[in-house]
């Protein structure tokens, strides 16, 4: 991918803003619309923006504050930008308040601008010396302006790889965690590339990595707090119980909502918009493993469910793991922040000579193929082609089964909808195998892999 | 600044190229497709099923068969009936009209496991076989790949240890509503002995013990070498606790599976579509349950469930002697496997010292994966957080009679954690 397609999909939401030491893996990487900046340029304002599941009568919205970047100029969007950085460096953020209470710039540990006046512009710096994943957000009022909107990502990568060992995500891991990270691409159980390894022959990043920032929005709530009384703050113990506790709501034969929370998201989006963005949505072949950090900017708490791969926990809120559990599915707490190390390993149940989960040779199917890697399956389309969405003047709306595609979603389900119905329109994103760097012969790339795609586009239709 | 006067507006994304996509998310095909990279299936448990359970019978060779789904009213212990969605075994006639949770099923390692899928009636469903891996069809998530008219799910569990089937159509609430059973994967020769071993205990599961001596009979040995037992221990006693809830009001008012799906444009996709509000993202419990027996009691109670309750045989793949509540004998090691199937926290913990040997159907410690983990001590009373769809698997020994309850919290995560219920399950080890 050119540099100048960056900029057309920094356009959209998932903008990373690169600030301190350059990183060129991660500015060649098609997981990120990355933005080399020397200071940080945030104001805080606000935003109405159009929510997932809808058709043109159903007004889907919901009001948000959000830190918006100036310079670059990237679109609103709450969450803010994905910030990276690396450990040690020294960052300069420039923090204008557009809105009319006091709001501030806080991340745990590291840095707190204190509270900035309505329309009062600061300027400070500040050093991570950890490497890790963070939450940056508005701590002033608490939970309020944090859950307004007023949050987002900070990765802090490492410098330099301990000697003797490969690079992990962190300043200090645990032992567990370094061994882990030095058996990628190294180990007859983890063939293929170890994490700070990339293969532009094949289009694969090193470093791979995603960030999911997960939120519950309420449309009642948030407007109600957006038309509080200027200058005073919403009443923050009123905020949480109406969040939690408001008052049942037949909304099923009302369409009248309650004030809770009935849109989730991740990192901004819903249901397909991350199932199907290659920014949101690990995409890799197995012998690729990748780091997803997962961070909860809301009150709720999660219960985030992959397939086709048990995940490490490889870090808790800042502590890399001195036992991390290989799990399909981790509790994600109000404020946690937490990063699974997905191994993109061949999906362990598919049937091989030894069946003890490893990429053996796979068993020959009765036609006489091997039933990995699953060809018969990856030439399957659901609907069949030609299948019309509107008869003869519908578009075709047929999709391969190839690359393999697989979910991620809270299994505390009450947040895999959108206004109180429309299953799989909530807190999914997913997991899609692109190929396999260990088949006979070779890298293999499955059809249709994406080298590069993203719902990037706004525009009046629904969605 | 204000709600009605925003600096920004943040425009709908559109869905022009990817109307496919975006229809299959929430509108995915319904299909009775044939099973790719079709194997021939070598699980030995249907044949066992048909030969210990009366009355049950193997329709398809070396295949377990699941129907779904039914509606049944159970009726509460406060005298209230609710509806639940169930699984049956066509095979097993006393499965016939459904039961909640659905039929356990158990597997060995290794084999090629084939599951014959049935779906009756509006809406589609799926199943989807949590935490085993296999390919994206046999993953049964319908926006992956299709929703069941039938199908036969095909993979091979290569990982001893906890797991559980569910209905992956709105499964916000066809899980909550019960469309659920657990997954049990033994050791590969779990079912080879005679039908008085195969069918009862001692049984054995994964798990590397080296540094807990205080459990014997572990073995360690050579799994890649194919040695069935290695890292394994045996378990005389086995103990099923899944932890569910219930919204009587979602029940009430929501039974109607279709009325909030939404459904994909006639004309244009992303255009017309059709959406509905409903109340799914409200949730509020008010009865509470271990493996289908009721915590019999109000919100805020704390209250036991019933003593001496076991899994009959036609629930269990045609092994006797599974129990929810605890019975075991000094000296005995008992198997305790958890699954929180509530859409709330629970909070475990034990009245006795417990090792905590496995997560989520993957044995800590085991190599190759061996330096990554390991089995850890859970102290008695001690809590072990669980949310939604978690398991683990604790192995239990104690030398001396104990006379007592495990406490499992139910708490709520959408309101701070707050307690909903402390359900007391018997111990008593004597």
């Amino acid at each position: 991918m050119k540099r100048r397609d960056f900029l057309k999909y920094g356009a959209g939401s998932m903008a990373a803003l690169v600030v301190g030491s350059e990183m060129p893996w991660l500015m060649e990487s098609r997981a990120y619309a990355a933005f080399q900046t020397p200071t940080l340029d945030l104001t805080m304002t606000d935003a109405m923006k159009e929510m997932v599941t809808h058709n043109p009568t159903n007004d889907a919205r919901c009001y948000f504050w959000i830190y918006k970047s100036n310079t670059p100029n990237l679109l609103p969007e709450c969450p803010g930008p994905t910030i990276f950085t690396t450990e040690g460096d020294i960052v300069t953020i420039t923090l204008r308040n557009a809105l009319d209470e006091p709001h501030a710039f806080y991340i745990p540990g590291i840095f707190d601008s204190k509270a900035i006046a309505p329309g009062a512009t600061a300027t400070f710096r500040f050093r991570a010396l950890r490497a890790g994943t963070y939450l940056y957000y508005d701590n002033l009022n608490a939970p309020v302006n944090r859950v307004m909107g007023l949050h987002g990502a900070l990765v802090v990568m490492p410098s330099a790889a301990h000697t003797g060992h490969k690079i992990t995500p962190y300043t200090v891991p645990s032992p567990a965690v370094q061994q882990l990270f030095d058996d990628f691409g190294s180990s007859s159980h983890w063939p293929g590339l170890s994490w700070e390894q990339g293969d532009p022959g094949s289009d694969t990043p090193a470093f791979r990595q995603y960030v999911w920032v997960c939120h519950q929005a309420s449309p009642v709530l948030f407007s109600e707090v957006g038309n509080y009384t200027p200058g005073a703050d919403y009443p923050a113990a009123q905020f949480i119980n109406y969040f939690m506790n408001d008052a049942y709501a037949d909304t099923f034969n009302t369409g009248v909502f309650n004030r809770k929370p009935h849109f989730f998201t991740i990192s901004g989006q819903s249901g397909h918009f991350v199932h199907n963005n290659p920014y949101l949505c690990p995409n890799h072949r197995v012998g690729e493993p990748a780091l997803v950090r997962v961070l909860n900017a809301g009150l709720y708490t999660h219960s985030m469910h992959i397939h086709a791969n048990h995940v490490f926990v490889t870090a808790i809120n800042g502590v890399s793991q001195p036992n991390p559990l290989w799990v399909d599915t981790m509790t994600l707490h109000p404020l946690d922040v937490w990063d699974w190390t997905v191994p993109f390993m061949r999906p362990p149940d598919v049937p091989n000579v030894r069946g003890i989960g490893r990429a053996d040779t796979p068993l020959t199917t009765i036609s006489g193929h091997p039933a990995w890697p699953p060809l018969e399956e990856l030439e399957t389309f659901f609907p069949p082609v030609g299948t019309l969405s509107g008869g003869l003047v519908g578009v075709d709306i047929s999709v391969q089964l190839s690359p393999l595609c697989y979910p991620m979603h809270d299994h505390s389900e009450t947040s895999q909808g959108a206004q109180g119905g429309n299953y799989n329109c909530g807190l999914i994103s997913g997991i899609v195998f692109t190929g396999d760097r260990n088949t006979p012969g070779g890298v293999t790339t499955f059809p249709n892999a994406p080298a590069e795609h993203g719902p990037e586009g706004t525009g009046p239709a629904a969605g | 600044m204000s709600a009605t006067a925003p600096a920004y507006t943040i425009p709908r994304r559109s869905v022009v190229g990817e109307e496919a996509e975006w229809c299959k998310m929430f509108d995915p095909p319904t299909d009775s497709p044939a099973t790719p990279e079709l194997l021939a299936p070598t699980n030995p448990v249907p044949a066992f099923i048909a030969a210990n359970v009366p009355g049950a019978k193997n329709t398809v060779p070396n295949t377990i068969r699941r129907d779904l789904m039914h509606g049944t009213d159970l009726t509460m212990y406060d005298g209230k009936k609710v509806r639940f969605f169930t699984f049956s075994d066509p095979d097993v006639p006393a499965t016939g009209g459904g039961v909640w949770p659905g039929p356990t099923i158990r597997a060995p390692r290794g084999v090629v496991f084939h599951g014959e899928s049935s779906a009756g009636g509006p809406p589609p469903h799926t199943i989807h076989w949590h935490g085993i891996e296999p390919t994206p069809m046999n993953d049964g998530v319908g926006h992956c790949s299709m929703e069941i008219g039938s199908y036969t799910y095909q993979f091979q569990p290569n990982f001893i240890g906890t797991y559980f089937y569910h209905c992956h159509r709105n499964t916000m609430q066809h899980f909550e509503f019960g469309l659920y059973g657990m997954l049990l994967v033994e050791p590969p020769d779990a079912f080879s002995g005679a039908p008085a071993v195969a069918g009862g205990y001692p049984r054995r599961t994964a798990a590397n013990l080296a540094n807990f001596p205080q459990f014997p009979g572990f073995v360690a040995g050579d799994l890649a070498g194919g040695d069935p037992h290695a890292y394994t221990v045996p378990y005389a006693a086995e103990a099923l606790w899944v932890l569910d809830d219930v919204d009587s009001v979602w029940r009430d008012k929501m039974a109607n599976a279709k009325a909030t799906f939404p459904s994909h444009g006639l004309l244009n996709p992303g255009v017309d579509d059709q959406f509905f509000k409903g109340d799914f993202h409200d949730f509020n419990p008010d009865y509470f349950f271990v493996t289908g027996v009721p915590f019999p009691a109000p919100v805020g109670s704390t209250v036991s469930c019933a003593p001496n309750v076991v899994v009959p045989a036609h629930l269990n793949s045609g092994v006797t002697g599974m129990q929810v509540s605890v019975n075991a004998q000094v000296n005995q090691t008992v198997l305790v496997r958890v699954l929180n199937a509530s859409y709330v926290t629970i909070r475990v913990r034990f009245p006795v010292d417990v090792v905590i040997i496995a997560f989520d159907g993957r044995a800590l410690g085991v190599p190759p994966f061996a330096q990554y983990n390991h089995a850890f001590l859970l102290p008695a009373g001690t809590s072990y957080e669980l949310s939604t769809a978690r398991r683990f698997d604790v192995l239990m020994r104690s030398s001396t009679p104990v006379n007592s309850f495990a406490t499992v919290e139910f708490r709520h995560n959408q309101k701070n954690d707050s307690l909903l219920l402390n359900g007391l399950i018997p111990v008593t080890i004597s």
